[in-house]
This record gives C-alpha cells, sequence and structure tokens, in this order.
C-alpha cells in the first residue's frame, strides 16, 4: 500500500488523555516507540525500528501563551498556528514565526509541530535559531522527572538529541523580553520553495538601559555545523560595547570563523559572516527602534 | 487493526485499519478516492492533499487512526448535486488542468484559502499552492483559474 521503504509496521497505536499516561508508555516501549503528533518527520523517515504508535496530539499541549513570566509554546502547537499567531507578531519573538513559516510547506505546516521540528534534531532544521537567539529552554518530561534544558544543550550530533527514549518535550519556554530588545532571522536556501537553508542565522541584541551599550547579544546558526549552534566568541565580542557598523562587520567575521561546515564549506562560511552581519545590523536598528 | 470511522465528504465510512495505514492509503486504496493521487509518499508533492476540518495536509503524512473524528474533503466532495465548484469550473476555462494529476490538490488548496481569504492577492495564491507541484502548466493557469474565481465572487 504505502511506500515500502525499509517496512515501517508498527503494530500498535496508542492516543493517551494525559501526559502521565503517555510518559508511561514511551517508559514502556522505549526504543520501539515513537511519540507522534504531525507525524510529518515520523512518517517520512519510516524508520522500521518502530513498533508502536504513541500519538500525543490530545494532551493539551497545543498553546501560545505569552505573559511577564515569558513565552510558553506547547510542544504539539502546529507551525501553522505559530506562523499566524497574534501573540507573535509585533514583537522581538516574531522571528519564531517566521521560522515557522519557513519550514517546509502550508501542508505540511498544517501538520508539523515545533515540538518535532526540535525533536528531529536535523543540522538544518528552522526553528532553533530563533529560539537559540531568545534563550529559549525545553521542558522534558519523563514517568522519573521533569526537567528544563536550555535548547543549546538539547542537540547532541546530527538527528540526535539528548532527550531519553522515556522523555516527552511538552513545552517550550522562552524568557520574558527586555526593553530594548531587536531580533532578526534570515537565511538562504538551495532553491525556493520547500527546500532547506543553505546558511540560516537569527541574532538577538539587548541594549542597556540608556540603549547605548549591547547588554547582550545571541546568536543562532542552522546548516554550518552538525548541530544548530550559537556563536558564543562573537556574541562576547558584542557584549559591552557601543553598537557600529565597524564592530558588527568585525563580529561577523568571527561568526563564520566559529561554524564547521561539512559541505560547501567555504560558501557556507562565506555565508554566515554576510548573514550574521546583515541580521547583527537589523537587530541593533530593531532594538533602537528605527526600524521595524 | 483498528476500527475507525472516518467522515469523508459528509457521509461517515467504518473502516478497519492498520498503525501504519496513512489517510492517503486509506481513502484511495481502501475507500476508493482516486481523487487522492499516490506521488512521492513524503509529503513534498502534494499530490495526495486533502482538507481536514478544512485545512489543507498532505494524507501521506497523516495515519488514518489520526484522522477519527475529524471531518475530511476530498476534491470529489466539493461538486454539489452534480454541479462542479465554481473553481472547477474555472480551472477547466483558463486551461489549468493538464494531465490532471496535481489538480485535486491545487483545487481543495485553493478552497481552503478562499475560506479562509476571500480576497487574496496573487502572492497570497502562489504561497498557498507552495506545496503543490505541478509538471505540466508552470502554475500560469493555475494561479490564473484561482484569481478568476476570486473576481467573480466578488
Amino acid at each position: 500500500m504505502s511506500k515500502e521503504n525499509g517496512l515501517f509496521r508498527p503494530m500498535e497505536y496508542f492516543k493517551p488523555i494525559s501526559v502521565e499516561e503517555a510518559v508511561k508508555l514511551l517508559a514502556q516501549y522505549g526504543e520501539k516507540g515513537a511519540a507522534i503528533a504531525g507525524g510529518t518527520d515520523v512518517l517520512a523517515m519510516k524508520d522500521p525500528r518502530i513498533e508502536v504508535i504513541i500519538d500525543i496530539t490530545n494532551l493539551g499541549l497545543n498553546y501560545i501563551k505569552s505573559d511577564r513570566q515569558g513565552l510558553r509554546i506547547g510542544a504539539t502547537t502546529t507551525l501553522a498556528d505559530i506562523e499566524t499567531s497574534p501573540v507573535l507578531s509585533n514583537s522581538p519573538y516574531n522571528i519564531i514565526a517566521r521560522a515557522a513559516h519557513k519550514v517546509g510547506s502550508p501542508l505540511i505546516r498544517n501538520l508539523g509541530t515545533i515540538g518535532g521540528n526540535l525533536c528531529n534534531a536535523s543540522p538544518s532544521a528552522d526553528t532553533p535559531p530563533p529560539l537559540l537567539a531568545l534563550g529559549a529552554k525545553l521542558t522534558l518530561v519523563s514517568s522519573r522527572q521533569s526537567r528544563e534544558v536550555p535548547l543549546d544543550e538539547f542537540f547532541a550530533g546530527p538527528f540526535r538529541s539528548i532527550k531519553g527514549h522515556d522523555e516527552l518535550l511538552t513545552e517550550i519556554v522562552v524568557p520574558p523580553l527586555s526593553p530594548r530588545t531587536g531580533t532578526s532571522y534570515q537565511w538562504l536556501t538551495k532553491i525556493s520553495g520547500i527546500d532547506e537553508s543553505l546558511v540560516a542565522v537569527a541574532a538577538c541584541v539587548v541594549f542597556d538601559g540608556k540603549g547605548e551599550v549591547i547588554k547582550d547579544a545571541r546568536i543562532g546558526l542552522i546548516s554550518v555545523a552538525p548541530t544548530p549552534m550559537r556563536a558564543r566568541k562573537a556574541e562576547e565580542m558584542l557584549r559591552g560595547k557601543e553598537a557600529s557598523d565597524g564592530l558588527v562587520e568585525i563580529v561577523a567575521k568571527i561568526v563564520a570563523e566559529e561554524t564547521r561546515p561539512r559541505s560547501r564549506a567555504d560558501y557556507r562560511r562565506d555565508m554566515s559572516a554576510v548573514l550574521a552581519e546583515r541580521t547583527i545590523k537589523e537587530a541593533i536598528a530593531r532594538a533602537k527602534g528605527t526600524t521595524k | 487493526m483498528i476500527n475507525v470511522t472516518l467522515n469523508v465528504n459528509n457521509d461517515d465510512y467504518q473502516v478497519e485499519v492498520a498503525p501504519y495505514h496513512t489517510l492517503r492509503d486509506v481513502l484511495r486504496d481502501k475507500l476508493g478516492f482516486t481523487d487522492v493521487k499516490t506521488g512521492c509518499g513524503e509529503g513534498e508533492c502534494g499530490g495526495c492533499t486533502v482538507l481536514v476540518d478544512g485545512r489543507p495536509v498532505t494524507s501521506c503524512l497523516m495515519l488514518a487512526a489520526q484522522a477519527q473524528g475529524k471531518k475530511i474533503t476530498t476534491a470529489s466532495g466539493l461538486a454539489t448535486n452534480g454541479k462542479l465548484h465554481p473553481l472547477q469550473e474555472k480551472f477547466i476555462e483558463y486551461g489549468a488542468i493538464q494531465c490532471g494529476y496535481c489538480t485535486p490538490g491545487m483545487v481543495l488548496v485553493a478552497k481552503a484559502l478562499l475560506d479562509k481569504n476571500p480576497h487574496p492577492t496573487e502572492e497570497e495564491v502562489r504561497v498557498a499552492i507552495s506545496g503543490n507541484i505541478c509538471r505540466c502548466t508552470g502554475y500560469q493557469q493555475i494561479v490564473e483559474a484561482i484569481m478568476a474565481t476570486v473576481n467573480e465572487t466578488n
């Protein structure tokens, strides 16, 4: 019937109605069990090791909330809902919506979820750079415990994360925004439409109370290393400095030096510097309120 | 095997499905909805597009079991009492159909767009169909047919 590709043939399907029930099933089945929400990665990959499907769409993890504690996005929120969310637009958080819009196609975005995009852990996943730049943390729940993991500690290698087989990603938490925060997310793709980013950079810049000195900076990148990464040396060079084009140009070159691209390395490194310069400048301008 | 009730084009169908059967498998192979096409099986071509609760999705990436309790619309469900939907009429009129393989998906995506946004710009139409590949027309006639439907209903 369906495309035979290593014989993906799970023989059991569960649809738990609580996180407690879901994590019990994940613990019970371990590597043989797969949590599925939108299914756009699980069913595209058709891993023959999967014997049990655990449908996590009925756990109430579909929400986008923002308050003084920050932003909370439920793991099974679809990319389409994130893309169009009024909670994210008109705010520095909107780079998350831009990232969601970038994933796949409109059809895939109606099914695929932000949790799925993160847990698939592709080196080219579209949602990590803005979340890295905004300092996101992930809530991982198992029968034993609930833990919060900074996103920059989540990725272990291409398509590998530190999430255990018995753990469920329930929520993405983004800290509240400081005043005078500006963000930007830009990318180059191989071809238009559904294709992956060749290089993508997200920058978040926070100015001090007077709006003159950069208090904090975070830069997230994909497709230039085995995992989504932060350019920490570059970030450090921005902190405590006054913003200037000259500084940004130097920092952009540091970003490129921090990348570890595998294929098309020279081009990706060069483009990392180009996009880093553009996104840092745009984030600075937005933080200062001189552009939208 | 699991027993599911699928609501397709306003009719309920009781089917027995395996956990690994996709919605596409069941609609086309078990229930005979051949307007749901087999393309790539990976969600990249849009040939298997159906509407689930009014939203276009690639049915090859959805398990049949997950469609329980949802309202599914296929292209053949757009005509009412033998009368074609205006989108279908315009597709014919504007030569937007050549081999016909992308057509069910294109029409469904267009319908979902117009239900949500009755006055899309051409750019919005092109974004809406960006997940549906056409190898024949070059997309121009498809976009024109959709814009003509927009203009006629206004």
